[in-house]
């Protein structure tokens, strides 16, 4: 039991990557429009964060350097400024958006309106991150996120067309009535959600605020093989279920509750009432995710203390960062700016602001002056590298993409 | 290595890949700062001295300055508004506030991290986080025991 609470780290980075506000909308989006199509895009992802996150991980875990540590040791401080206030400012806009998701599957249980649910939200995720312990933190969220699993199963339930769905993964094509740089925007979309740089930072911070030392390279990889790659299956199990059941009719779920609609006509209340729950445990835990990283990279860069091992007295400027974004989010989100979009947006601008962040980690994990005999082996740097050029082919064609496609209208 | 006149051997090290940026550690394993800046002084009699390492300057604009631009310009006001200053209003010092350098001397170790013989509560860096723990934090409702 120990062993499996020790990977609730890289569960809750992974549901706070994969599966929050933004991408349940947007996998369901793509499900119901491409099919299985865009499956490719998520596959591409995850491979990427697992390649970096494993890295990023056994860095901390070796040296005690948090990702943005090294981003402003090794970009200096000009560069590594530019990185914090791009990292800083996608950060904020998914915090905003997590913070209303929460509100969201609140509305969606309750019927009570969103806007009225936001503040009480922003202030359940602050106390949680004052007042919690980070390893209970982890592992309350990172499990009550799994409920989400009930979106596989409600997908076998509905038996789909199972050679299709994997027919159209295999041989993807760009759907009659659907462009070509739609199609390609929703894929950078699907691979920046995959990749936001807030799960290296909150995943490597994790690994520091845990304590992990060379000992812990086990659980390092233990908890990015299996806690991304199951947020890739759950997000692929939501393609799935809204390829099956909006596809054939054309509707374009845009909403949290037409997302839920599918389990619902799966596995009837029960399937309904645990994706709410599953909903608001992915949301909540991706409002902590951001709402901490914010706080560590602000702090990291300037080398102030931080993190939830200590008194929160003991890092004030860590936990001003934190609260100060926190409250700007909820009032931010008080301005009633649809949520989803602002993922939508923030997740193909992180697209664009991703080798700046991802540069530093390889550079970090081939030096033997921190690694010592544990610096990359071949297949990392190949990988690593071969992901660093597409990230930057990516970067270049995210924004003008993004003005083609009017952000895949 | 801080020996000034000290004979060419002994461990080189690289002001902008090893120093400059760097997280800067106190004797209790603090995190405190980070290396804004390296100050080097020349000798006054260059034919015979050698240049020494004197300090490293962090926090009370050190980063604003090196960085420069407007933005840099930007911060350095900002700084001066915001963070309490050691100077009272006639600028006359007060001796015993950290004015954001940290002898040479009292590096201990020189790793991943510049590890200090000091006491962060007594580095530039430190005196905002005490001032924002003063003004802010302590005053919420348990800010002085770790989470549950």
């Amino acid at each position: 039991m120990k062993r499996f609470l020790g990977i609730t780290l890289g569960v809750l980075t992974a549901m706070g990557g994969f599966v929050d506000i933004g991408d349940i909308v947007a996998n369901a989006q793509t499900g119901a429009r491409f099919r299985m199509a865009l499956a490719w895009a998520v596959v591409l992802g995850v491979v990427g964060i697992c390649v970096f996150a494993e890295m990023a991980g056994r860095v901390a875990a070796v040296s005690q350097r948090p990702v943005f540590d090294l981003v402003r040791e090794r970009l200096g401080a000009g560069v590594g400024l530019a990185n914090l206030l791009a990292s800083f400012f996608i950060t904020f806009l998914t915090l905003t958006a997590e913070i209303a998701g929460v509100a969201l599957a609140l509305q969606l249980a309750t019927d009570v309106h969103y806007l009225l649910w936001l503040p009480l939200c922003g202030l359940l995720v602050w106390l949680v991150i004052w007042r919690v312990r980070f390893e209970s933190m982890e592992r309350i969220f990172g499990l009550l996120g799994l409920v989400l699993i009930v979106l596989a199963v409600a997908l076998w339930r509905l038996e789909p067309d199972w050679g299709g769905l994997v027919d159209s993964a295999r041989h993807p094509a760009v759907p009659l009535g659907e462009g070509r740089p739609t199609y390609f925007y929703y894929a950078i979309a699907l691979f920046g959600a995959a990749m936001t740089p807030y799960e290296v930072f909150f995943f490597s911070s994790g690994a520091v605020e845990e304590r992990w030392s060379r000992r812990d390279l086990i659980l390092n990889k233990a908890n990015v093989f299996i806690g991304f790659p199951l947020g890739g299956m759950l997000s692929l199990a939501l393609m799935g279920l809204t390829a099956t059941v909006f596809a054939p009719v054309g509707i374009g779920p845009d909403h949290l509750s037409t997302v839920a609609l599918p389990v619902s006509v799966a596995l009837g209340k029960v399937g309904l009432a645990l994706v709410i729950v599953g909903f608001f445990a992915a949301t909540f835990g991706a409002a902590l995710e951001t709402g901490l990283s914010a706080g560590y990279t602000v702090s990291q860069y300037f080398g102030w203390p931080w993190g939830k091992r200590f008194a929160p007295r003991e890092a004030s400027r860590f936990h001003v960062v934190v609260l100060v974004s926190i409250l700007v989010a909820v009032l931010f989100g008080l301005t009633a700016v649809d949520p989803i979009k602002v993922t939508e947006y923030s997740i193909v601008l992180s697209a664009a602001a991703l080798p700046l962040t991802y540069v530093p980690i390889l550079l970090v994990a081939n030096d033997p002056d921190y690694m010592g005999d544990l610096v990359n082996r071949r297949l990392s740097n190949v990988l690593g590298t071969v992901y660093l050029v597409l990230l930057v082919l990516v970067a270049l064609v995210t924004i003008p993409l993004m003005v083609v496609t009017k952000a895949g209208a | 290595m801080t020996d000034p006149g000290g004979a060419p051997a002994g461990r080189r090290l690289l002001l902008g890949r090893q120093l400059l940026d760097h997280q800067i550690v106190d004797q209790d394993g603090r995190l405190a700062g980070k290396v804004d800046d390296v100050e080097l002084t020349l000798p006054e009699d260059r034919d015979h001295g050698r240049p020494v390492v004197t300090a490293l300057l962090s926090g009370r604009g050190a980063l604003a300055s090196r960085l420069g631009g407007p933005l840099g310009r930007l911060a350095s006001v900002l700084s001066r508004r915001i963070l309490p200053d050691p100077c009272d209003a006639d600028g006359d010092a007060d001796p015993d506030a950290p004015d954001g350098r940290i002898w040479f001397g009292d590096v201990t170790d020189l790793g991943n991290h510049v590890t200090v013989a000091v006491d962060a509560a007594d580095l530039a860096t430190d005196a905002v986080e005490q001032a924002v723990r003063r003004t802010f934090v302590d005053r919420i409702p348990g800010a002085k025991e770790p989470g549950a």
